[in-house]
Order: structure tokens, then sequence, then C-alpha cells
């Protein structure tokens, strides 16, 4: 692992694809990376190689006295392809909390129009939510209660709402809403063989649900492994892992799982049930039109 | 209203009650619903011209009684060609401590609703619920709802025709509510044309609203809800009548009378006007703050000379006066609770509610700095899978003189269970 000697951790290239990609970019930039060097034997080529070759990245990063955050808005979009694998979706998610022993909590039925420039609807399926909806127009939100049919504005906070807050169901895309750095490579878990890119995040908006995220994704393909997810006060919320559709060849995250670490330790698990292109018509996406029918549809 | 609306209601009416039977054999029909079972303890207050009603005479003023109450409520809605069909129904059975057991059943809402020539348009009965404040809305011009109830139940709504037009920022509204009621309906039951504007902009939602009641004339008005940081909402509402329905005393002085003094009238022109805001942390403790002024609600002097009575007729039994007249004279002075939605002109909220897990947590307090009268809630719901338990207890405080000490019922408690299909 590389490591910066500034207290803000600062990147290095990340490798393989990405690194040819963008280093041409660092080179030009002009802060400088800290030591210690990759110290698992982890770097381009094979295991005998990969020391001498982060050693090498590093050198030619201090020789040109560069790193700066690099735009990692491709890597980004490329792991959120696998949430949001279209502009406009209909997803319908299906999400399970876990006590901290394991017995199952509660269960609750989510239908997304997840749609282009942020903007999203909820609308609660489970028969104690039925009615409620959720409107997210970038970072701004709206709640209809069906006891009042009465479209209220919340608060980013208020959004946080719930084991899996509206935030975690709806939001699908971390392009645009944060930007970051590579910290370097890592293990994909702590304990695993498997090398990632860990990626360093910070909202780029206020309404995002978390402030801080810190991101593994997959070297070749940047399909998203874990997170950990940290609020406004900078402490850490939740720890995510991704569970991809097929591991060998990942085209979709079919399972997000969420463990609190504020204060219950429960695990939550967003199952996406099925995702299709559906473009929903403006006037759904106005906040007034959330009274208009119980369900919409 | 003429003969014109009078068909419009009717058919409202039968648009409402096919919206109940043809959603059965519509399209993607929908159906859901609940079983609500819920327990109102109610402690009668020992003071107050009510509580003193009784003591001359028993049973001279009605009081609310503890009751047990089942509720079933069935939700069903469709579409049927470019028409879609909404209805909601309870079927409520009651049992009062030491009354009868009672059963009725309403619709809460039954309604068609299209589109056509780029307007959306409902017609029947429905809720159509308007403003931003929490424990008082000065422009709901339509459902009128009531605030702050114990153990809130679903809304019945008003049989209304509706067009709305909708764009990606503004929304228009058009609605003739009640449209072929009474003329001497009041209130909420009004025959009424209302309209509201809604236009967003950025973190501030922005509304107007015009309303054309059919005696109480226009009312113009105005909303904002300003998302000022990640944690803090604000927001304010004005209104502007011309009249207000209302009623007065014909007797403030001490004398008996032989009929209830209390008249309908119809108010002069006046405001209301509420600002407040929610500030929540991140781990969801919010915090409510408002405060209101409403001119429809007696004034300082008007409570001043209807405690003096209140003090006054009780003498009259020591002059040989017969208790039942007494009692009548007291029991009637319970008419000035129901003039306004607010007892108090001004008004002080505040709401702390904690939100962790399957529970919410929450104390509210409604303060009226005129007399420094208080009514305390707290209350606490569990929500699980489809079953949902909530409790909470109510308490009326402040000095004697206090007008929420003089309410009939001082205390109550309350548990509901909900089950949700």
């Amino acid at each position: 692992m590389i490591y910066s000697t500034t207290t803000q951790r600062k990147p290095i290239q990340p490798l393989g694809q990405w690194r040819r990609r963008s280093l041409a970019s660092n080179a030009r930039s002009n802060v400088a990376v800290g030591l210690p060097l990759a110290r698992r034997g982890e770097g381009v080529g094979g295991s005998g190689g990969r020391t001498l070759g982060g050693l090498g990245i590093v050198l030619l990063t201090l020789l040109l006295g560069t790193a700066n955050a690099q735009d990692i808005t491709p890597l980004l979009k490329d792991a959120d392809r696998y949430r949001m694998s279209a502009e406009n979706l209909q997803v319908d998610t299906q999400v399970s909390v876990f006590n901290a022993d394991g017995s199952p909590d509660k269960q609750r039925r989510y239908t997304v129009f997840a749609q282009s420039e942020r903007k999203s609807l909820v609308l609660m399926q489970s028969p104690v939510e039925k009615g409620q909806k959720v409107l997210m127009l970038g970072d701004d939100f709206w709640l209809l209660m069906p006891n009042t049919q009465r479209p209220m504005r919340i608060t980013p906070m208020q959004k946080l709402l719930g084991d899996a807050s509206t935030g975690d169901i709806a939001t699908m895309n971390w392009a645009g809403d944060y930007t970051g750095q590579v910290v370097g490579e890592e293990p994909c878990q702590p304990d695993s063989k498997a090398s990632c890119l860990h990626l360093s995040l910070q909202a780029a908006r206020k309404g995002v649900t978390y402030q801080r995220i810190e991101l593994w994704i997959g070297k070749t393909r940047h399909e998203p492994v874990r997170a950990d997810l940290f609020v406004q006060s900078d402490k850490l919320a939740k720890q995510a892992r991704f569970v991809m559709d097929k591991p060998s060849n990942p085209t979709n995250v079919a399972e997000m799982v969420l463990v609190d670490q504020l204060s219950n330790k429960k695990e939550t698990r967003i199952q996406y049930l099925s995702r299709k292109e559906r473009t929903v018509a403006a006037e759904w996406l106005n906040p007034m039109f959330l009274a208009r029918n119980p369900s919409l549809e | 209203m003429g003969t014109f609306p009078r068909k419009l209601t009717t058919l409202c009416a039968v648009v409402g009650a096919c919206s109940l039977s043809t959603v059965a054999f519509a399209d993607n029909a929908e159906v859901s619903g609940q079983l609500r079972g819920y327990w109102i303890e109610r402690s009668v207050a020992d003071a107050g011209p009510l509580a003193q009603a009784n003591r001359f005479q028993a049973g001279t003023a009605a009081i609310d009684a503890s009751a047990a109450t089942v509720q079933a409520e069935l939700r069903a809605s469709g579409s049927a060609g470019p028409l879609r069909w909404n209805a909601t129904a309870t079927a409520q059975v009651q049992s009062p401590e030491g009354g009868s057991t009672a059963t009725q059943g309403w619709i809460n809402e039954a309604y068609a609703s299209g589109a056509a020539l780029g307007w959306q348009w409902s017609a029947g009965k429905k809720v159509v619920s308007w403003d931003v404040g929490f424990g008082f809305r000065p422009n709901d011009v339509v459902q009128q709802e009531v605030r702050r109830t114990l153990a809130p139940e679903t809304l019945e709504g008003r049989p209304l025709l509706m067009a709305e037009h909708f764009d990606a920022d503004t929304a228009w509204s058009l609605v003739w509510v009640n449209p072929a009621d009474e003329q001497a309906n009041t209130g909420a039951k009004e025959a009424a044309l209302a309209a509201r504007v809604y236009r967003r902009a950025g973190a501030v939602d922005w509304h107007g609203f015009v309303r054309q009641g059919e005696h109480t004339g226009t009312s113009l008005g105005a909303a904002a809800s300003w998302v000022a940081s990640d944690a803090l909402e604000l927001h304010a509402s004005v209104r502007a009548f011309a009249h207000a329905d209302s009623s007065t005393t014909t007797n403030n002085g001490a004398s008996l009378s032989t009929a209830n003094p209390w008249r309908a009238t119809l108010g002069d022109a006046g405001q209301q006007v509420l600002v407040g805001g929610t500030w929540t942390s991140e781990s969801q403790v919010s915090l409510l703050v408002e405060a209101w002024h409403d001119d429809t609600a007696l004034t300082d002097a008007q409570w001043n000379s209807w405690s003096a009575r209140n003090q006054a007729l009780p003498l009259w039994a020591a002059r040989g006066v017969p208790a039942a007249a007494v009692a009548g004279n007291l029991a009637w002075q319970g008419g000035a609770f129901s003039v306004s939605k607010n007892l108090r002109q001004d008004n002080l909220f505040a709401r702390l509610s904690w939100q962790h897990d399957r529970w919410q947590t929450a104390l509210d307090v409604l303060y009226t700095p005129a007399d420094q009268g208080s009514i305390a809630t707290l209350s606490a719901i569990w929500s699980g899978e489809q079953i949902k338990v909530e409790g909470g207890l109510r308490v009326h405080g402040g000095p004697d003189s206090a007008v929420v000490r003089q309410l009939p019922v001082q205390r109550q408690g309350y548990v509901v269970a909900t089950w949700a299909f």
C-alpha cells in the first residue's frame, strides 16, 4: 500500500488499464506523493514484478514531482454501470434487514424510477408503508405520506431514515455526485488475495446521503466490490458489500449488503429484483404530482 | 346553488359509487387495507364550565367518554381504459364506556381521474391537502384537516371537481369543492372555488392560493418551504380572508339565557400567519418549532368575558334559580370551544421526535402565551412488518384560568394497533 505523507491521502496511479490511461495526466500534476511503498508485493504484472512495478511508478511520480487528483469519473462511470445499466430505469428492490445475531428483522419492497440527471422516484410497496413516496430531484427531496396526500419538502438528513436509507435505495450513481482520487491497490477484502482499486470519494453535492465514501472496485472490470460510507460528521455509518450476478464475469450488482456501523450493527440486504429501461413522464417528477394517484400507475 | 351544481353533485356521487364497484372489474386492480383497533381513555375534568354543569345536573353536558373502536378500511384502485379509479371505505364499530355500541360506515375517497388536453382531472370524493405547516395550516383551504388529533385516522375527502396541470417545476390546481352542497354549510363544507399555483425554485417551494367561498368570499394566501441546509427546513404560510365562518354569543354578561346564546356568524376580515422550521440530526432526532396567529379564534377580550361569565353563572344557584337552568347555561359555554380550530389567537408549538429502528417516539407541546396554557402529548410508535402499535398520553397544563384547563377532558391516553394487508 502507498500512503500519503500529508494528512489527506493523495493518489497514486492505479495499475493496469487505468494506470495506462491516467499516467500522462498525473505526470503533469505537481503534488508530491509520499511513501512507504507497496508492502504486499502487489503491483504491475505477476507477483514477482509487482513490487518493482509499484516502485517504478512511485519513483517516476517522485521524479516528476507530481501526483494530483485524477479525473476518476471514467472509473466511477464504469462502476455505476453495474447498478444503473441504462440512463432511465425502473428497478424493483427488496430490502431485508437482519439483526446482529443473523435473525431476520424486517423486509420491505420498493419500486424505484431512477432517471437521468439525478432524479429518482421511490414508491414504497410493503403493506405497512404502502402509499409512501419519496421524490429526489438532484439535491432536493420530497416525501408523501399516504394519510395526508400532501407532498412535503424534506432535508437531506430526513432522507437518511431507516436501515436502508432512501438514498441507499434510490441513488445508483457515484459519478457526478462525487469527486476523488485513487488511493492505490489494495486487497479487495481484508483477507483476500485479489487486488482492487481503492478510491477515496468526497461528495461534490450537498444532498448526497454520504459525505465520504471509500470504495474498492475491481481492477480490470471496475465493478464495485465494497465501500465504507461516512456521514456528514465523518463517522463511519455503514459498510457496503456488492454481490455480483456472475462473479466470474459480472454484468450487474445483484445485491448490496450494508452493515450498520453507527448503532445496531444490523445487516441490510438490498436485492435488485428486476431492472428495466423506463423513462417516466416529466410530470411524475413534479413534487405536487406525488399526490395525484396512490400508486401513479 | 342552482340546478346545474346539484346535478353535478349527483354526478360526483355516481362517480364515487361507481368507482367502488367498477374498480373490482378494472384492469390492474389493486386492493389493500387495514384493520385498526384502538382504545382511548379519557379522564373527565373536574373544573371548567362543562364539568360544573354536570355537577349541577348530571348529564347536562355531553362529554366524550372513553371508548373502544375497531375500524376496517379497504382501499382499491385500478384503471379502466383511460380512466383511473380509486376508492377507500371504512366500517367502524365503536363501544363507548357506559354507552351502547354503534356501527357506522363511510367512504373516505371515491373518485375517478384521467387526463385530457394536457390537464389532469379528478371527480368524486377526494382528499386534497395543501399548505406547508404541521401544527396549523392556514392555506389548507380545501380539505381543512383538523390537526394535532390524538390518534390520526384516514382522512375523509371532500366532494370536488379538480383540474391540474403539471410541468417540470410548476403545478396549477383548480378545485370546485362541495359543488352542490347546501348554501347554509359552513367551514370545510362550504361550496367554494379554490386554486393553487406551485413553483419549485431550487431549494425553495413557493405556493400561491386563492379561494372564493360561497358566503365567506375571497381569501388569498402564500406559503414557502425552504431547505436552508442539510439539516434545517424553514417554512411559512400566510392567508388573508374577507370573512370567516365563526360563532358569537349573544350573552356576554352574567344573566341567564333561556336558549343557547351561541349563534353562527360571518366573521370580519383577518389573517392567519404561521412560521416554523424543522431541524434533523444525523441520529434522526428532529425538532419542529412553529408559531402561528389566527384571527378566526376568539380574542383575549372575548375569552376574558367568557371566563367572567363562567364564574358568575354558578352564583345563580344560590339565588334560588333551578339547577337545570344554571347547568344548561354552563353547558352552553362550551360553544366557545368550537368557534375556531385554534382556541387562542397566538400559539407556539414544539415537537421533539426520534426515530430509531422500528421505534418512533415524540413529545409535542402546544403553548398559548396569552394564558400560559399548554397541551403536551407523548407518543410512541412501533412498526412491524404488517403490524403497527402506537400509544400515547395527552395532558393539559397551565394555570386554572387557562382556556385549555377549561376543556371537558384534561387527560387522554390511547393505544392503537393496526394490521395492514
